[in-house]
């Protein structure tokens, strides 16, 4: 498969690919020979990477792309040698320009490191006591041996070479001063600061907002032109993949299950694994045409077999009246300071909110962070208090309500949060947690409990004697299944969906949207699905709000929202995620660098009520100021 | 900052006068000092002068505002035993106290952080089994066993060390200072030892856990991957990262140090104002001990201050005019 190096030539970059063949015909800068690398566990040796055999061309870039738990970080790890060497055991060839990696001492490695090959992480990879030029300038020192004031004028260079606003202004900031895509374009800087061969990027736009991603992707493939540098890039998002690669490494539990040229891997795959790894992944587009939600085709990871979606009738039942109406809600948050305390700032986190949401119904709020999804969902819950506005349930005002009335309309509505292991208590066994709202509220026996719960584990796809283990022993995609399981438990009418599926691998995503699709069909319930991710919205909803600054933009039936877009901001956000479809990849979006804006306001401001117009039935969109 | 700074000087005020209250309302409580204090044969009428000399006749809250009147004034009041103001016995008493906290400090930081790391760095290897169960060892033993032990060995035995007292001391600024002479050092080795063991434990273990918590954060695999050397990463990365909970526990152990060294000090003869303290209390002297809790409280409000201001200098993340009620 490494023999494989064909390249697809399309007519309007033909000179591209003359040169990039001409690259090809040198050596590779990076090539990997039956790489295993096992880890000490328990005194016994576990190999975690098996015979990984690939090569990065000069220029050129790779994918290594799989789930949590197949090996693609590891891999990356030890070709920088930065695996613990009590714990870890690296076997094979890693050959950087004909120089074996795992041969050299430990003083030879640290000279290549960050100087030759350089590395990026996930955002959060600066050290936050130290200055972003104390850190840019440490690099420059160690490999380049400058003086300090020639290496703070490199630094400002590098910080404009990656496009950063006021690069002189920012030498002396800390990182927590800068939003997450800023600290990501700084780390970039400090790999490209001894303009290194070979760039290792480890997921490094898994925790960035989908247009800030695109920014930081665009940069990337800008800067591999300018500085002719070859990119092993590490992710688990095939859409990121399709964007940025030639080659690409699929990789499975530790195994390669192939590696070839993006285009093949995309369209001509035959290995089963990959075939199923594409299709559970939530594609922007798939959905064209349909007005209803469907539920992800299943494909068996071994034999390749595609079960095709069951094709229920999902629309919504009509109802006069909805079950949720929220009207002008509005969450502020006072910012405090000074000598007493005083007001002085306050964050405009919902501004304004007016939804209906009827039984049966998914409604999803998209937004990125500081819009204001996750604030109106925590406002409908009552864990917030509105500054102002209504929230009715079943035509209950929850304000007016008292507090004995209002426990027993909560019951109605229950919440599903990102990070399935954070909202369990690893102490309690998932049984026990289930049970817990189901002996507070209902009159149930011990037995008539422990019944219950099995029932509520067989729902949600898990067998009733789980219920005895801890959460630990589950994986994530389980735990989030016992999560659904509790919401669950007092037979609820709305589950509030706050990123439920965010933190999930693809293919187990795509079983937790399936499993969320057909509780709605059997129980009626209606879902408010917060979530960043367009793509799984695409698939989930009825109808989607589109959030930016606090306020909804646009609202309307899915359909509307996602083929015929009317506010910029969500062609903006639409355009922006990432689309797996290697023939777009040489499209070049342009470099940005625009922020996303704060709702952080100061003490008078008065938010202007721009008005909102119907574009079509049940499609509103609110004027652009 | 001076903004936060100003803030903290009311609070503080605020919890001086909540302080005062009940300090003065405590030491009431226990006892009369008429009774330890007035020979038994004095007659009633000596009695009666007595206990009018001393103030005591009056109701507590007259009492009170006559103290609170002196203490602003700069006078916290009269020792009964000594004939002489409460606060120029304590501030004798505290250079003592205070070299000695400073000492035991010391070889607490000195020992407690380098350790720490090595047991943080190196989780499994023999000296790291050997210093963790020492620590523990520093955390359990009771400090006067450990005192009079150490006695029993380095003064008794080997007589390496005097057993007790200031030995030589020099007089700067009016204030005799044992650190000055070697003398003095020698004397100072053991208690302060004494009073370093469970401090160096507890930092050690801190330092260790703060080490295993920064070891596998990103930013520490970012700066291997930029080709730093171990020791620059161990020295720059990881130590600052790992000092921030360690300052806040060194602050308030300097305190306790202060306040609780009783023990030590009465072991090793230390002439500081733990010892002060115990000899006011058996004779119930009020003066004494209103104005040695006051001296604390004032000490642990400027700990406390020291420690926000180098919390600001090591993490940027917190700064102190940040508000938000802090």
């Amino acid at each position: 498969m490494i023999e494989n190096r064909n390249i697809a030539m399309q007519g309007d970059d033909v000179a591209e690919n003359v040169r990039k063949a001409f690259e090809m015909n040198r050596p590779p800068i990076l090539s990997i020979r039956d790489l295993t690398v096992s880890f000490l566990n328990n005194e016994t040796w576990t190999p975690v990477v098996r015979d990984i055999s690939f090569d990065v061309g000069r220029k050129e870039t790779v994918a290594v792309v799989g789930e949590s738990g197949s090996g693609k970080s590891v891999t990356a790890m030890s070709v920088m040698r930065l695996l613990p060497a009590e714990t870890s055991r690296v076997q094979g060839s890693i050959m950087l320009d004909g120089r074996s990696l795992t041969q050299m001492s430990d003083e030879e490695i640290r000279d290549i490191r960050g100087n030759e090959v350089a590395m990026i992480f996930q955002e959060a990879s600066l050290n936050p006591v130290y200055t972003i030029g104390f850190q840019l300038v440490e690099t420059l020192v160690r490999h380049r041996r400058m003086m300090r004031n020639a290496a703070l004028a490199e630094s400002v260079r590098l910080l404009e070479k990656v496009r950063i606003p006021a690069a002189r202004t920012r030498l002396n900031d800390y990182p927590h001063q800068l939003s997450g895509g800023m600290r990501q374009r700084v780390a970039i800087a400090m790999a490209l600061a001894c303009q290194p061969k070979l760039l290792i990027a480890d997921e490094p736009t898994t925790a960035l907002d989908v247009t800030i991603q695109a920014q930081i992707i665009e940069l990337i493939k800008h800067i591999q032109q300018e500085d002719d540098m070859s990119v092993l890039f590490i992710t688990h998002d095939m859409g990121v993949v399709a964007e940025v690669s030639d080659r690409t490494v699929v990789m499975y539990k530790g195994d390669m299950i192939e590696a070839g040229p993006t285009e093949q891997i995309f369209h001509h795959s035959s290995r089963p694994y990959t075939r199923a790894l594409l299709t559970s992944i939530p594609q922007l587009g798939s959905m064209t045409g349909k007005s209803e939600p469907e539920p992800f085709p299943v494909v068996d990871h071994t034999t390749g077999e595609v079960t095709p979606p069951d094709p229920a009738d999902r629309s919504v039942v009509p109802a006069p009246d909805p079950m949720l109406r929220v009207s002008d809600l509005t969450v502020r948050f006072d910012i405090r300071g000074g000598l007493f305390g005083g007001v002085t700032g306050r964050v405009h986190a919902v501004e304004d909110v007016s939804f209906d949401l009827f039984r049966g119904e998914t409604l999803s709020i998209v937004g990125e962070s500081g819009c204001g999804k996750s604030t109106t969902a925590r406002a409908i819950m009552g864990l917030v208090k509105p500054k102002s506005g209504q929230i009715r349930l079943d035509g209950g005002e929850l304000g007016e309500l008292s507090a004995e009335m209002k426990v027993a309309m909560r019951r109605k509505m229950q919440m599903v949060f990102q990070d399935p292991f954070a909202s369990l208590n690893p102490r309690m066994v998932v049984g026990d947690a289930i049970a817990e709202p189901i002996a507070r509220f209902t009159d149930l026996s011990a037995r008539g409990v422990a019944d219950r719960v099995a029932e509520l584990l067989e729902l949600v796809g898990l067998a009733p004697d789980m219920a005895r283990r801890f959460p630990h022993q589950f994986s994530g995609g389980q735990r989030q299944r016992i999560c659904i399981a509790r919401a669950l438990a007092l037979n609820p009418q709305l589950i509030v969906a706050d990123e439920a599926v965010s933190a999930l691998d693809a293919s187990v995503k795509a079983q937790v949207v399936n499993l969320l699709l057909d509780l709605q069909q059997r129980l009626g319930l209606a879902y408010l699905f917060i979530s960043h991710d367009m793509a799984v919205v695409e698939r989930i909803s009825h109808r989607v709000a589109v959030m930016y600054l606090g306020e909804i933009v646009e609202i309307g039936p899915r359909e509307a929202i996602f083929e015929n877009p009317q506010h910029p901001y969500t062609r903006t956000l639409l355009s922006a995620v990432p689309v797996a479809d290697p023939s777009r990849r040489h499209m070049n979006r342009g470099l940005d660098e625009t922020e996303i804006k704060s709702p952080l306001r100061s003490v008078d401001y008065v938010p202007p009520r721009l008005p909102i117009r119907e574009v079509a039935p049940g499609h509103f969109v609110r004027q652009v100021s | 900052m001076l903004v936060s700074l100003l803030r903290r000087l009311i609070q503080a005020t605020f919890v001086l006068v909540a302080m005062t209250v009940i300090v003065f309302l405590g030491v009431n409580v226990i006892g009369n000092p008429v009774d330890i204090l007035i020979s038994p044969q004095a007659d009633q009428a000596e009695r009666t002068r007595l206990i009018a000399e001393f103030g005591l006749d009056q109701p507590v809250w007259i009492q009170y505002f006559e103290f609170v009147k002196g203490a602003l004034q700069g006078d916290l009041g009269t020792s009964y035993v000594f004939n002489e103001p409460a606060l120029k016995i304590i501030l004798q008493h505290l250079p003592a106290t205070l070299e000695l906290a400073v000492a035991a400090t010391l070889m607490s930081v000195a020992i407690g952080i380098p350790l720490g790391l090595y047991a943080g760095l190196r989780p499994k290897s023999l000296p790291t089994r050997i210093i963790m169960a020492g620590s523990i060892l520093g955390f359990s033993l009771p400090t006067f066993w450990v005192g009079m032990l150490l006695i029993l060995c380095f003064a008794v035995y080997l007589g390496w060390f005097p057993s007790s007292g200031r030995g030589d001391t020099v007089t700067v600024f009016g204030i005799p200072w044992s650190f000055l002479t070697l003398d003095g050092l020698q004397h100072m080795l053991l208690p302060a030892f004494n009073l370093a063991l469970f401090k160096t434990s507890l930092i050690l273990r801190l330092t260790r856990a703060g080490v295993q918590e920064v070891m596998p954060q990103d930013y520490i695999r970012l700066a291997r991957a930029k080709g730093l050397s171990n020791r620059r990463i161990v020295a720059v990365h990881v130590l600052k990262n790992v000092l921030i909970p360690v300052v806040t526990v060194v602050g308030l152990e300097f305190g306790s140090i202060i306040a609780f060294s009783v023990v030590t000090e009465k072991i090793f003869a230390w002439p500081g104002m733990g010892k002060l303290i115990i000899d006011s209390i058996n004779v119930l002297d009020r003066p004494v001990m209103v104005a040695y809790l006051m001296i604390i409280v004032v000490l642990f409000i400027l700990i406390n201050l020291v420690v926000d201001v180098l919390y600001t200098i090591l993490d940027p993340r917190i700064r102190l005019n940040a508000g938000r009620g802090r």
